[in-house]
C-alpha cells in the first residue's frame, strides 16, 4: 500500500518536472537481491542522483557499482569517474568486466569545474553513469546535477565523506558503506525514495582477494594516512 | 543576371564594433583639415548626431559623444569576410569598393548572383529570408536591392526599395523618378545637377548625352549605361580561398573578454558560411590575438570530429578563453582554418540514433577539454606489464585495445606507492612476488600482499624485498 503510494507520488513528481510521463527510466540491476529490494525502481535508476558515503576507502565502495557500471559499458553507453581520488586501475576494471573504450576519466580540479563536468556528462545521452567525487556539494548542485540525469537518462553517484550522512540533501538514494572486520560490506540506508530509511543491508559476494580467506583478523589499524591529506 | 546588392550603411562603425553601444558613438575622418561624422549609432542618432555633420558641431551638442576613427583596412577585411560567407547563397560574388568621400562611405556593396542559385534555394522567397536571416545573425545593417545590373541592384539598396526587379525596362521604369542624390556619382555631379534643376534619374537620362559628356564629363554616361543595362559592366568576382583566413581589427584594446566575444561570434558565424560554401567541415581552427607589443596569444581549437555549427565553435573558444591569460589586451584577432573535413553527420540522411548519440558524445567531450585542457580528459588501457604502476595507461577511449588477463587486483591504485609502518600483524593473504624491470633500471622485487584493517578496508600492501620496507599500493575499493 505504501509502496504503491509512493510510486503515485514520484510519478507525480515526474509529471511536474517534465510536464508529461515520457519513457520509464532505465534501470540497472545492482547486482545484489538485497539492495535491489529497496531501490527505488529495483536498481540504480537512471535519472536519480546517489550519495555514497563510505566510512574509509578499500570497503568496497566502487565494487558496489562495478556490475551496474560494466554492463553499461557493454551496452554501448559510457561510464566517467570525475576527479577520482586515486587511480582507477585498469587491470581491475577489465576483471570487473568493464568495457575500458567506453569509460572516461575527467580530471578536474576545483569544485567548480568538478561539479561543471558531472554536469555535462549527466545530461550527454551517451552516459550511462556518471561517478564524481566533489570537495563539497549543496543542496542546490545536488538539485542540478539531478535535473541533468534527468535530462541525460543517467545516474549520477556522488561519492561525500561519511560525516555528510548527518546532513539532509535532496538526493534520492543516499547510502553509508561501511565494512566489518571480515570484509562484509555493510549499507546503511539514509535515505531511499519511495522506501523507509534507517535499515541496513548486508553485501557480500564480490569482494574478491578478501572475503574467500577466513583467516583469523589481527588489527592493522591505522595503517595509512588518512585519504583527504592525500588530496 | 540578376543581382542581388547588400549595401552596409553603417560599415565605418560595424566592421569596428559589433555590439550595439547604448553609448552615443560616431565614427569620424579628417579630410583637409576638417573633422567630419561618417557614421553614428542609434544612441547618437537620438541626440540629434548625423551623418556628414561637422565633428565640431557634433561635440558642440555631445560633448561626452565616443569618436572612433574611420579604418578603411577594417572595412576592407570585413567586406572580404562578408563575400567569403555569401558564397553559401551564390557562386559569383563581387566586392565593392570602399569610396572615399563622405556621401558615398555609407553605400559600400557586395553583390551576390542569384538568378542561379533561384532553384537551389528553393525561389526567390526562401533564398531571401534565409539569407537575411543569417545576414542579421552577424550583426550588421543592411539593405537589400535586386535588379538585372549592378548599379540598378546598388541604387535600390541605397534608397531602401525593398522590390526586386528582374528586368531592365521594369528597372528603367522604376527609377526614373529616383533622385540623383543616390547616384553613384563624384559627390560634385548630384549636387550640381540639382543646382541646375536636375532633380531625378528620369531628368537627367532625357538630357542630350553630348551635353552632359561635356559638362560632367564621359564617365557619367558610361555609368548610366551600365545603371540602365544598355553597356556591359565587367568586373572581378571575389574568388573563394582555398584555406580560411580572416580578421578583424579593434577600433581600441580590448581589454575585456567579453567584449571579445562579440567579433568573435561574427566571425565564427561568417566562417561556418564559408564552410557552407565549400560544403565541408572543420575538426581545427586557429584564433590568433593580435598584441601590439607581444607576440600573439594563439588559441588552437580542436574538435573530436568535423563540425560547422557556430554555436559549438563559439563555446569551446570561450572555455577557452576564459582560461587563457592573454598576454595583453588584443588590438585584432583572427581566425584561420586550413584542413577541412566533411562533417560525419552529413553523410548520413537519416540519422541513426547511434550517429546521434556519438556526436553528442563529442560535443560533450569538446566541452570538458575546452574548459579542462586536453590531458585531462582521458580514458585507461591496461598494459601488458609486470610491475603494476606499469600495466596501466592513459589512452584515447575511442581506440580499441586488445583485452589482457590480469590476476586479480583492487581498483584504486596510488600514483606512487606510499611507505607505511606496519603496527601489529596484519592480516596478509593473497602473497604474490613480483620482479621484474632489471633491463631498464625499473628493478622491482616485492611481496604483495593484501592486509586488511580493523574497519574492513581491504589494502594492497607489498613488501620491497631489496630493502625490507612496507608500502601501500592500492585499494580493493
Amino acid at each position: 500500500m505504501s509502496a504503491s503510494r509512493a510510486e503515485k507520488l514520484e510519478q507525480l513528481a515526474r509529471l511536474c518536472r517534465h510536464g508529461h510521463e515520457g519513457p520509464p527510466a532505465r534501470v540497472e540491476p545492482s547486482g545484489s537481491a538485497n539492495l535491489d529490494a529497496v531501490l527505488p525502481g529495483g536498481g540504480w535508476q537512471a535519472g536519480t542522483v546517489v550519495e555514497l558515503m563510505p566510512v574509509s576507502e578499500g570497503i568496497g565502495e566502487l565494487q558496489l557499482l562495478m556490475p551496474a557500471l560494466a554492463k553499461i559499458t557493454q551496452g554501448e553507453r559510457h561510464v566517467a569517474m570525475i576527479a577520482p581520488p586515486y587511480i582507477p586501475y585498469a587491470p581491475a576494471l577489465l576483471r570487473h568486466g568493464l568495457r575500458l573504450e567506453h569509460f572516461w576519466i575527467i580530471r578536474a580540479q576545483s569544485a567548480t569545474d568538478i561539479l561543471w563536468s558531472a554536469e555535462q556528462t549527466l545530461r550527454c545521452k551517451s552516459f550511462g553513469a556518471v561517478l564524481a567525487w566533489p570537495q563539497a556539494i549543496r543542496d542546490r548542485e545536488v538539485r542540478r546535477l539531478q535535473l541533468a540525469a534527468e535530462a541525460g537518462n543517467s545516474v549520477g553517484f556522488v561519492y561525500r565523506p561519511p560525516s555528510a550522512a548527518r546532513e539532509s540533501s535532496p538526493a534520492a538514494v543516499r547510502l553509508r558503506l561501511q565494512s566489518d572486520a571480515s570484509g562484509q560490506l555493510n549499507i546503511d540506508v539514509v535515505k531511499c525514495r519511495g522506501a523507509r530509511a534507517g535499515m541496513t543491508l548486508a553485501v557480500s559476494g564480490w569482494r574478491s582477494g578478501v572475503s574467500q580467506n577466513s583467516e583469523a583478523d589481527v588489527a592493522v589499524a591505522p595503517l595509512y594516512q588518512p585519504l583527504s591529506a592525500n588530496r | 543576371m540578376l543581382w542581388l546588392c547588400i549595401t552596409l550603411p553603417q560599415l565605418p562603425l560595424e566592421a569596428l564594433q559589433c555590439e550595439q553601444s547604448e553609448r552615443p558613438t560616431v565614427v569620424t575622418v579628417l579630410e583637409g583639415n576638417v573633422r567630419s561624422v561618417v557614421c553614428c549609432n542609434p544612441a547618437a542618432e537620438r541626440v540629434g548626431l548625423k551623418p556628414a555633420m561637422n565633428f565640431t558641431t557634433a561635440l558642440a551638442i555631445l560633448p561626452e559623444v565616443i569618436a572612433m576613427e574611420r579604418r578603411l583596412s577594417a572595412e576592407q577585411a570585413a567586406l572580404e569576410r562578408l563575400a567569403t560567407w555569401a558564397y553559401q547563397f551564390s557562386g559569383t560574388v563581387i566586392v565593392g569598393e570602399l569610396f572615399l568621400d563622405l556621401q558615398r562611405a555609407r553605400s559600400t556593396a557586395v553583390w551576390l548572383e542569384i538568378g542561379a542559385s533561384l532553384r537551389l534555394f528553393g525561389g526567390f522567397r526562401k533564398l531571401i529570408e534565409q539569407l537575411e536571416a543569417e545576414l542579421r545573425k552577424l550583426s550588421y545593417s543592411y539593405q537589400l536591392g535586386i535588379a538585372p545590373t549592378l548599379e540598378g541592384s546598388a541604387l535600390l539598396a541605397r534608397t531602401g526599395v525593398r522590390v526586386a526587379i528582374t528586368s531592365v525596362e521594369a528597372l528603367r521604369a522604376r527609377i526614373g523618378s529616383v533622385s540623383v542624390r543616390w547616384l553613384n556619382l563624384d559627390p560634385w555631379i548630384p549636387e550640381q545637377l540639382q543646382t541646375v534643376g536636375v532633380r531625378t534619374v528620369g531628368m537627367l537620362v532625357a538630357l542630350p548625352r553630348d551635353g552632359v559628356a561635356k559638362r560632367f564629363g564621359p564617365e557619367v554616361c558610361n555609368y548610366l549605361d551600365r545603371l540602365m543595362g544598355s553597356a556591359a559592366d565587367p568586373r572581378p568576382t571575389y574568388r573563394l580561398p582555398p584555406q580560411y583566413h580572416a580578421r578583424f581589427e579593434f577600433e581600441a584594446e580590448v581589454h575585456n573578454t567579453e567584449a571579445l566575444l562579440f567579433p568573435l561570434r561574427r566571425m565564427l558565424r561568417e566562417f561556418v558560411g564559408f564552410l557552407r560554401a565549400r560544403d565541408t567541415g572543420v575538426q581545427k581552427f586557429t584564433l590568433r590575438f593580435i598584441h601590439r607589443d607581444a607576440v600573439a596569444t594563439v588559441l588552437t581549437i580542436g574538435l573530436s570530429m568535423p563540425d560547422r555549427n557556430s554555436e559549438r565553435f563559439l563555446a569551446l573558444a570561450r572555455e577557452r578563453l576564459e582560461h587563457t591569460a592573454l598576454a595583453a589586451a588584443p588590438v585584432a584577432l583572427e581566425l584561420s582554418a586550413e584542413e577541412f573535413a566533411m562533417p560525419t553527420g552529413m553523410h548520413i540522411d537519416m540519422l541513426s540514433g547511434a550517429t546521434e548519440q556519438s556526436e553528442e558524445l563529442g560535443h560533450t567531450i569538446d566541452r570538458l577539454v575546452a574548459r579542462l585542457g586536453e590531458a585531462q580528459v582521458h580514458g585507461v588501457k591496461a598494459v601488458a606489464e609486470h610491475r603494476p604502476e606499469n600495466s596501466w595507461a592513459t589512452a584515447d577511449p575511442q581506440h580499441a585495445r586488445p583485452h589482457l588477463d590480469f590476476p586479480d587486483r583492487p581498483l584504486w591504485l596510488l600514483p606512487e606507492p606510499k611507505p607505511i609502518q606496519l603496527s601489529g600483524m596484519p592480516v596478509l593473504t593473497g602473497a604474490e612476488r613480483i620482479e621484474s624491470g632489471w633491463w631498464d633500471g625499473g628493478d622491482v622485487r616485492r611481496d604483495y600482499f593484501i592486509a586488511r584493517t580493523q574497519q574492513g578496508a581491504a589494502l594492497w600492501i607489498f613488501k620491497d624485498l631489496n630493502d625490507g620496507s612496507w608500502h601501500l599500493h592500492g585499494f580493493w575499493s
